[in-house]
């Protein structure tokens, strides 16, 4: 695979998308990272690799996720140095993959990881104890107030900030003793808010006490609210 | 029962780091129906994930295991202390990474013994899989207790914990004992029964049918054999290494490991007779693969795991008589593949400038010297045969190659080691810094950095050292401070390790059947993770010897006459006991052997290949 001479022109830019779900969800970005380009390697696809002292497969990754949140929305991008069907792209990459990590498409890229404003994510509160019901009241009942304050941290420290605007509730499903949320939030290089920053303020505001939260991110969204592509 | 398993974990592991350690799920591992096997077999290495998974032994027999229709091995590894909290407030007990069952669920429960100090953690691993810790409260065939590794050489401070263990090579005796164990289970045998059956298979060393008796003065008196069962007990080796099963994948973990790379086996054995390397020992006879056997290997990883990094692994590998021949075929390959190519263990006195360059056309990393012994005399007593003038020509080579760095292996506390030996590993280390500076061409600007490491050396049973005394603590600490004062250069960095471990390394090392008390106490009093500085604890490890009324200096500093009756003497390695002898005298007069293939110095290891190693 000598793949030196081959001009950055002529080069395709590839966005593959997959899910992370189940045991995967533990991997973080980092090793992700890693996963992938070794899952690179075994497809034997043509991937270009960096040139100079220490040559690595060139890979960028959309928006980071979060570890122990699952996904069905991840995307990466890379360059083939000659032309592969998507399709085929997509099943080399299925079966050099662990099992719960799954490539769902693969197509041009379309727009850049900056156009990304918002994600969806599906979040369930569950609990042996408190019902679904008193987990809707609560929810509520903080969205009702003028404003949402967390704690942030970021890389100059730890700052409060207001949520609020950045969240935005599409549906709530009460069950026994659990909710399902859809939630819209703010994300992207600009404001990236992660919604177990809402979760968190949520058990402690209201001292819930034993609630397992999950997170599955479902779709990345532009300003305009299309799908990133 | 696993899908409960499942939801507690996925309420703790966000809690603790490095979660991907206990999830499984990792690409090549294997999940099989548990309806359809046979025996469920949990391979356990007492240390964590990222040690575990980095161990050749392990990847080759769950390969092995897996490729059997009947048997279904998965993992296991000691956890860390933040998850070992969770799980206990979660009664979340140690499971197999494959199924996230318990390990009691477990038929045979097999640990990899590698390095003493991880005996302790074989308790902890027991304790927390709700199986109990001794061999007599186990009843049945379920979760028979077996270990095998280098350590089972003398595994007598562990046999009131283990079942059995087996000697040497695993990769014919396991098929053995998997299938004797499907047909003791079919015959409703008793655990008694089954273990004297297994008793009958080469290279099986079942405790309980061996007592042991003592002198007044504390010493073995006499080992004998019950119900028939074989003394010696010979260990196993593969005649035929050439074909010996290797696997076609390696599971490729998700976080970084301490060895996270694909893997060639080049040789097993060594030719050069170092009188304290245990290794250098119990792998005898020595024997190597043909190139292309390696070829293919290394290929077929690369494929499998996408790993961006293989190594040429072996004790010796400069020593592989085709080395030339293996690297020239096999860096077109990995260079073609963006794979860095690595050889872990090379020796100074044939470091050459054209496997320099072959290294180099790679990638660059650091470059690792061990000469052991810091004057001639020593390294003469210790067999090293590595002359000062191979160091530095081998330095100069690295140098002149563009490193400005090298790092030279150590060890203190040899035997008749002397001040003046210790002054002299700074004194070679100096000669290296000169060595650099007296080269006309070395880079601009541009220091040289000579890193010394020190380690403490612990004598070990089948080495002609196992009859020495080991230095006592205050002596070990007397010289590294004579080590300190005695660096010349800022250029010289000195690393040395508190000495304590090292003293309990000596005293299970050579330990007999008696330290299975000590040891079951000091692990109750919170003593497991003894090889991580953050968890071990001296002070409760000399409580423990001391309420058991047992004196470690009985076990680590005392010299062994060539009389005595050894705790191992019942087991065989090959090497003979009048060759260790041998070896011992001319350790003391400063005479070195040859290596074994200029000349054959009778260790009797042949005898377990039916022949002459080498064509002379």
């Amino acid at each position: 695979m000598n793949t030196k001479q081959i001009p950055i022109s002529e080069m395709i830019n590839i966005r593959v998308f997959y899910n992370k779900k189940s045991r995967a969800k533990y991997i973080s970005h980092l090793d992700i990272t890693r996963c992938m380009q070794r899952a690179l390697k075994r497809a034997g696809l043509p991937i270009w690799y960096t040139e100079g002292f220490n040559p690595h497969i060139y890979l960028t990754f959309a928006l980071p996720l979060s570890l122990g949140y699952e996904s069905e929305s991840e995307s990466m991008d890379l360059r083939l140095v000659t032309e592969v069907p998507f399709e085929e792209v997509k099943d080399c990459l299925n079966r050099a993959l662990p099992p719960d990590i799954r490539v769902t498409k693969v197509q041009l890229q379309k727009n850049k990881p900056d156009v990304i404003k918002t994600a969806l994510y599906e979040i369930t509160l569950k609990s042996d104890t408190v019902t679904g019901q008193v987990l809707k009241d609560c929810l509520d009942h903080m969205f009702s107030e003028e404003k949402i304050e967390v704690v942030k941290k970021t890389k100059k420290g730890n700052k409060m900030i207001d949520i609020k605007p950045d969240l935005e509730i599409q549906s709530i499903e009460v069950l026994d003793y659990a909710i399902h949320i859809e939630l819209i939030a703010s994300a992207g290089i600009e404001k990236n808010i992660n919604p177990t920053l809402m979760t968190d303020e949520l058990i402690g505001k209201y001292n819930l006490e034993d609630i397992q939260t999950s997170v599955m991110r479902k779709a990345i969204y532009d300003a305009n609210g299309n799908e990133f592509e | 029962m696993a899908d409960s398993l499942k939801d507690k974990l996925d309420q703790v592991l966000l809690n603790v780091q490095k979660p991907a350690r206990y999830i499984g799920g990792e690409l090549n591992s294997v999940i099989k129906d548990k309806q359809d096997v046979d025996i469920r077999f949990a391979f356990c290495f007492p240390d964590t994930y990222e040690v575990g998974m980095s161990h050749l032994g392990m990847k080759i027999l769950y390969s092995l295991l897996n490729d059997r229709d009947d048997v279904w091995c998965e993992r296991v590894f000691a956890p860390w202390l933040d998850f070992e909290e969770q799980m206990k407030k979660h009664n979340i007990p140690l499971y197999g990474l494959e199924s996230l069952e318990p390990l009691s669920e477990f038929d045979i429960i097999g640990f990899t013994l590698q390095y003493e100090l991880s005996f302790t953690n074989i308790l902890n691993m027991l304790k927390l899989g709700n199986v109990p810790l001794l061999c007599s409260e186990r009843k049945g065939l379920k979760n028979l207790v077996v270990a095998g590794g280098p350590c089972a050489c003398n595994p007598e401070p562990l046999v009131d914990f283990i079942d059995l263990f087996m000697l040497g090579e695993g990769e014919e005796v396991m098929h053995e004992l998997m299938d004797l164990y499907k047909a003791s289970v079919k015959a409703n045998d008793t655990k008694e029964t089954f273990l004297q059956k297994a008793s009958q298979i080469g290279g099986v060393y079942v405790p309980s049918l061996y007592d042991v008796t003592y002198n007044e003065d504390g010493t073995i008196k006499e080992i004998i054999a019950k119900e028939n069962a074989p003394l010696p007990v010979q260990k196993r080796i593969i005649k035929d290494f050439d074909s010996v099963y290797y696997p076609e994948k390696f599971i490729v973990p998700f976080i970084g490991t301490v060895h996270d790379r694909a893997i060639v086996e080049v040789l097993r054995g060594c030719i050069r007779g170092c009188r304290f390397c245990q290794a250098g020992f119990l792998y005898r006879p020595f024997r190597e693969k043909n190139s292309d056997t390696l070829i293919k290997n290394g290929k077929s990883l690369c494929e499998t795991t996408g790993y961006e990094e293989i190594s040429l692994s072996s004790l010796s590998t400069s020593d592989y008589s085709q080395l030339e021949s293996l690297l020239t075929e096999f860096i077109d390959y990995t260079n073609d593949n963006q794979v860095n190519l690595t050889l872990p263990s090379l020796r100074v006195d044939n470091f050459s400038e054209e496997l320099l360059e072959k290294i180099a056309s790679v990638r660059k990393s650091g470059l690792t010297f061990a000469p052991e012994a810091g004057t001639q005399r020593l390294r003469d007593v210790i067999n090293k045969n590595v002359l000062e003038s191979d160091v530095l020509n081998s330095c100069t080579i690295a140098f002149a190659g563009g490193y400005t760095s090298v790092k030279l292996y150590f060890m203190l506390g040899l035997p008749t080691e002397t001040l003046d030996d210790i002054k002299g590993i700074i004194e070679l280390a100096q000669k290296v810094v000169n060595a650099y500076y007296e080269m006309e061409n070395r880079p601009k600007g541009k220091g040289v950095q000579v890193t010394v490491s020190v380690s403490t050396f612990v004598p070990k049973p089948f080495t002609p050292f196992q009859y020495e005394p080991q230095d006592t603590l205050e002596m070990i600490d007397e010289k590294q401070k004579h080590l300190v004062q005695s660096v010349t250069s800022k250029k010289i960095n000195v690393k040395y390790h508190d000495s304590k471990t090292s003293v309990l390394e000596a005293v299970f090392a050579r330990g007999d059947r008696r330290l299975g008390k000590v040891m079951l106490k000091a692990y109750q009093d919170g003593c497991y993770f003894d090889s991580w500085d953050e968890c071990f604890h001296y002070g409760k490890w000399m409580k423990a010897f001391e309420e058991c009324g047992i004196d470690p200096a009985f076990y680590a500093n005392r010299k062994r006459s060539y009389e005595e009756v050894l705790p191992w003497s019942h087991l065989d390695y090959g090497v003979s006991e009048r060759f260790l002898q041998n070896e011992h005298q001319k350790a003391v007069a400063s005479t070195t052997t040859k290596n074994c293939r200029l000349q054959c110095s009778a260790c009797g290891a042949n005898k377990l290949l039916g022949g002459a190693c080498f064509e002379y």
